[in-house]
């Protein structure tokens, strides 16, 4: 029974870093419908620039987490200006190669840079674990998750109430009716960029001080987007949440149970095993809209 | 000089050379390609194989993705189950002959397997299929010892035609570049029938082809195991030229630099997969001379090879993208244009 | 025309007898992939030990050129690197890394007679009926894990039978010593609880590491590299797990208690080459060079173990060449000559026979306390005619 309860918790911990990426993902598809393959990329440079402000400029952590969001900012609007503004309308093979393009150079860059090897991450919370009950819970899991929390909150209440939230979910029911309206679609689409970007490099920067270390790896996150976006739904915020902790979830069960019965790997197969059976019985999701093409 | 094409029979219309100095130029292309083995040096030879195994695995890819719109990102899989099935049967003594046809067979009906979803989904959530079909695959690949030698892999003898052994790479050059030409004519003429229509009718607008009459999810799981087969008969020429394989081999990489070359090469066009293979095996190639040419001043520059390569990569890939998106194959067709119509080439 | 046809001349005698004066040796390194932690300062060790040796007198007045190249630890991109070496470039033998590939390569490098030294300690490659061209400078994977059980046994004070688990990567690297290490278990009475699985690259290593909690693990020897080592020990901390660690020869170095800080304190670990400024007469050439070519950079053991092989298959160069044996089977027998070849104390010195290519039995056991490396204990394993390429 412990067992299971560890494995649960570990995979909420896990899963809510999942959430945060795939948010990141379906943010972006919600408003301008483009596929981005290159999310866990934005993970990466996010922890990468996180370490390189607190390590070689000696920033402490808050200004330094400020300064990798307006990094991250910049990034997702430089990239929507520049790959992804031509490539509207365009067919969706040539949209997703794009994004697959863009996560090449983006690791390409990080490799250039800060080259293969990992580099340790200053250390911001103590490895000593608080105790839950009967579970010992490292203290950075509870941290990481109360964060993510903060954020999924946030976000909530800013597509629900603020204003560019709003004209962003316009925008995601229809530019031609939002245009209309007087909304800027082109900002929209910046603005989801940057939001994006944002929410990716969080998660980059939290993945990076759990695991006390950042290297090349992390970007395998933007993989396991997938199967979170697609359980939950491709455009739903509340879908890429709960998605993400079930996967997470699942992963550490699979993992738990099955990986001594195969030797290995279950961990890694069975969040597209699950993939492929949610696609079979409900292809939009959990909370996905149904698509109804018309010729 | 031409000034137009003139034909007089539906024959000659539907063939596949518009002019009959196009037939000649081809038969002194091949000329000239069969004397390459002649004049290569053993490691030009090893590219010059794994470019033309690239050819017949694109070609494969694009005939689903480029002229049935079925989006697949389980290329390497495929590629893997035709290798390892090759592999296998090489293992237990079948011949060349047999195991060749016999993978390219194993993975069409995996093909179809994996086709099934497209009855169901379309776009994005297809390719997730696919994608998740890669890490099936791959799992299978790593943990099934007894059949592909797990994570350690398995090696494969180099194949024998009536006893003649075509044990390097200069005697593979005949067995695989005749064996590309074979499937490349076989493709062309695939979209000159009304199976390859079909398919083209797919891609374009499913919905009313099936309201006029082709059986759509028919032809797409057909259009899975002809393009599987393409692929597996890849697999298979490349376990017997990698002479090793394992797990390690066919990397969610291999998938994407598939679709990147049909992409920069051209979608739906054969002309195009020829020219995004050999553009996409040789792109490595060319950067790694350019760095060690340069290395002498910069040594740094063999650290950096790696992450220049995948950054060149995806800069064409995005490239090609924004600028020319119908790829090198129409770029192709502008350039014999404009020798065609020389001196009126306006 | 006579002048540019005499200058033509000229330049292909001056580049012909340019290479004749070199001897060109293969590098397979990995600088980017899933082992570059520990490749690239092994790389940079080979590299600065070229150069050295062309400093001081090449093998013989002729330069050694190292022809190296980057290959990701992907077994593909090994075979392209060496169809390249040996076709093109005619390289007369190969440092090279990876278990997978070395493994790969074995029956390619007889073939071709190609001496191939590989940074991978696989106990498979020891066996000269078997790999008769396959050398490595350093006790095997395998008496390196038969070593640390012996450690355990002595260390544990109980009376049942100690529990140990295996942790190692899925690749031919991983399962390299376990087959040797389940064995070793069975004849000394210590119990194999659990044996963990885990992916090339992996961020996380909870659920394994639950399992092993399952089964009351002692003790676990970790078979990745340092990367991994520090995942694993971080995460272990994390769950306040009691058992011990300890870790192969590419799992421990002077930056795993960097990394892992303090879920560091306490793992064994089993290191062929002295940290790097030891204090033994090998040292002095490395820390000169360093200080004369890059004094900013930081060093670690496996810079040092890239030296240790230059050093061992440049003394076989030159009495190959001295024997005008310049050829691989010529570097082979030279190689096989070397008996208790000294390397200044940076590592054990090194015996092949043509009847066995395990360089030295003796294993060093060092322990992290409090975050440096020191050595525990030395073992001088038994040269069983049964361990010989297991």
């Amino acid at each position: 029974m412990e067992f299971l309860l560890q494995l649960v918790i570990n995979g909420l911990v896990v899963g809510c870093i999942y959430s945060l990426v795939a948010l990141g993902f379906v943010i972006i598809y919600k408003s301008s419908g483009i596929l981005n393959f290159a999310q866990g990329e934005f993970l990466l440079l996010g922890a990468y620039v996180f370490l390189a402000i607190v390590a070689q400029a000696n920033v402490p952590v808050l200004p330094a987490l400020l300064l990798t969001f307006a990094f991250a900012t910049l990034l997702g609007l430089a990239l929507e200006r520049v790959v992804l503004r031509p490539l509207i309308g365009e067919p969706i093979i040539s949209v997703i190669m794009v994004t697959l393009g863009l996560s090449s150079i983006l690791r390409a860059i990080v490799q250039g840079i800060w080259g293969t090897d990992t580099r340790p991450m200053h250390e911001v919370f103590s490895l000593e674990p608080i105790q839950i009950g009967p579970l010992p819970v490292a203290r950075g899991y509870l941290y990481s998750a109360a964060s993510v929390a903060v954020l999924l909150v946030a976000l909530t209440l800013f597509f629900k109430y603020a204003r560019p939230g709003i004209a962003m979910r316009a925008t995601a029911a229809s530019q031609q009716v939002a245009l209309s309206m007087g909304i800027s679609v082109r900002h929209i689409f910046a603005l989801s960029w940057s939001i994006a970007a944002v929410v990716s490099a969080a998660g980059g920067v939290l993945l990076g001080t759990l695991r006390g270390g950042v290297d090349g790896s992390l970007a395998i996150l933007g993989l396991k987007v997938l199967p979170v976006v697609i359980v939950g739904g491709l455009d739903s915020v509340g879908g890429a949440i709960l998605g993400g902790l079930l996967v997470g979830i699942l992963e550490n069960l699979a993992g738990g149970y099955l990986d001594p019965i195969f030797g290995g790997g279950v961990k890694e197969v069975a969040p597209f095993v699950a993939l492929v059976l949610i696609l079979m019985i409900r292809p939009y999701g959990l909370f996905g809209r149904v698509r109804i093409e018309r010729v | 000089m031409l000034c137009g094409e003139f034909h007089t029979t539906y024959a000659s219309d539907m063939g596949i050379f518009d002019t009959r100095r196009a037939r000649w130029v081809l038969i002194a292309f091949i000329v000239a390609l069969f004397s390459i083995p002649f004049v290569a040096g053993s490691y030009w030879l090893d590219v010059a194989n794994r470019a033309a195994i690239a050819v017949i695995a694109a070609t494969g890819l694009n005939i689903l993705t480029g002229f049935t719109g079925q989006i697949s990102l389980g290329n390497a899989a495929f590629l893997a189950v035709g290798a390892y099935t090759t592999a296998f049967l090489s293992s237990h003594g079948m011949p060349f002959l047999v195991a060749c046809p016999a993978s390219g067979i194993a993975t069409a009906l995996a093909g179809m397997v994996f086709g099934i979803p497209s009855l169901r989904l379309k776009g994005l959530y297809l390719a997730m299929a696919t994608l998740a079909a890669h890490f099936i695959v791959e799992f299978t690949a790593s943990h099934w010892d007894a059949v592909t030698g797990g994570v350690a892999g398995i090696s494969t003898a180099s194949p024998r035609i009536f006893g003649y052994d075509f044990s390097d790479d200069r005697r593979l050059f005949f067995l695989i570049v005749p064996a590309c030409i074979l499937h490349l004519y076989f493709a062309k003429n695939l979209f000159r029938t009304r199976v390859g229509k079909a398919f083209v009718a797919i891609r374009d607008q499913d919905i009313s082809a099936e309201v006029m009459g082709v059986e759509v999810f028919r032809f797409k799981v057909l259009a899975f195991g002809v393009s599987s087969f393409y692929v597996g008969v890849a697999g298979s020429l490349l376990a017997y030229q990698a002479r090793i394989i394992s797990p390690e081999n066919f990397p969610l990489s291999v998938a994407i630099d598939h679709l990147g070359m049909i992409i920069i090469g051209g979608l739906g066009s054969v002309v195009g997969s020829i020219l995004g293979a050999i553009f996409l095996t040789l792109l490595p190639e060319v950067l790694r001379l350019a760095t060690s040419a340069l290395s002498g001043g910069f040594p740094h520059l063999v650290q950096l090879f790696t992450p220049l390569k995948l950054a060149v990569f995806g800069l064409t890939i995005v490239l090609f993208l924004v600028f020319e998106p119908d790829g090198l194959a129409d770029l192709w067709r502008r350039i014999r244009n404009w020798f065609r119509l020389y001196p009126f080439s306006y | 025309m006579k002048l540019i046809r005499s200058a033509l001349l000229i330049l292909c005698v001056a580049a012909s007898a340019q290479a004749q004066q070199e001897i060109k040796v293969g590098g397979i390194f990995d600088l980017t992939g899933i082992t570059s932690d520990v490749g690239k300062p092994y790389a940079q060790g080979v590299r600065d030990g070229v150069a050295w040796t062309n400093e001081n007198g090449g093998i013989n007045g002729k330069k050694i050129r190292l022809v190296d190249v980057d290959y990701g630890y992907k077994i593909p991109e090994a075979v392209a690197a060496y169809k390249r070496m040996t076709g093109d470039e005619k390289v007369i033998m190969i440092n090279g890394w990876g278990t997978g590939d070395t493994e790969g390569l074995k029956a390619q490098v007889n073939q071709d007679k190609i001496p191939y030294v590989s940074a991978s300690f696989s106990a498979h490659l020891t066996d000269p009926t078997k790999t008769p061209y396959n050398f490595f400078v350093g006790p095997s994977y395998s008496d390196g894990l038969r070593a640390w059980l012996k450690w355990v046994k002595e260390d544990w004070k109980e009376k049942r039978n100690p529990k140990v688990a295996f942790f190692y990567g899925d690749n031919p690297y991983g399962k390299s010593p376990i087959e040797a290490g389940r064995r070793f278990c069975k004849e000394n009475g210590i119990d194999l609880v659990d044996e963990e699985i885990v992916p090339g690259a992996f961020q996380d290593a909870t659920s394994q590491l639950l399992n092993m909690k399952q089964r009351g693990a002692d003790y676990a020897y970790i078979n990745v590299t340092t990367t991994g080592v520090s995942t694993i020990l971080r995460d272990a901390k994390k769950l306040g797990l009691a058992t011990k660690f300890g870790s192969n020869p590419y799992g421990f170095g002077e930056a795993l208690p960097q990394v892992a800080k303090e879920a560091a304190e306490g793992v064994t670990g089993i290191m062929v080459d002295v940290p790097f400024g030891e204090n033994v007469p090998g040292m002095k050439r490395l820390t000169d060079f360093h200080k004369k070519n890059h004094p900013n950079d930081t060093h670690d053991t496996f810079y040092v173990r890239g030296w240790t092989y230059v050093m061992v298959w440049s003394e076989a160069l030159k009495r190959a060449d001295k024997s005008g044996k310049l050829t691989g089977e010529g570097v082979k027998a030279a190689l096989e000559t070397l008996k208790d070849f000294d390397l200044g104390g940076l590592t054990t010195p090194v015996t092949y026979t043509s009847s066995d290519h395990r360089p030295t039995t003796t294993v060093r056991i060092y322990q992290i306390k409090s975050g440096k490396l020191t050595k525990a204990k030395e073992y001088e394993m038994e040269r069983k005619q049964e361990w010989l390429g297991l």
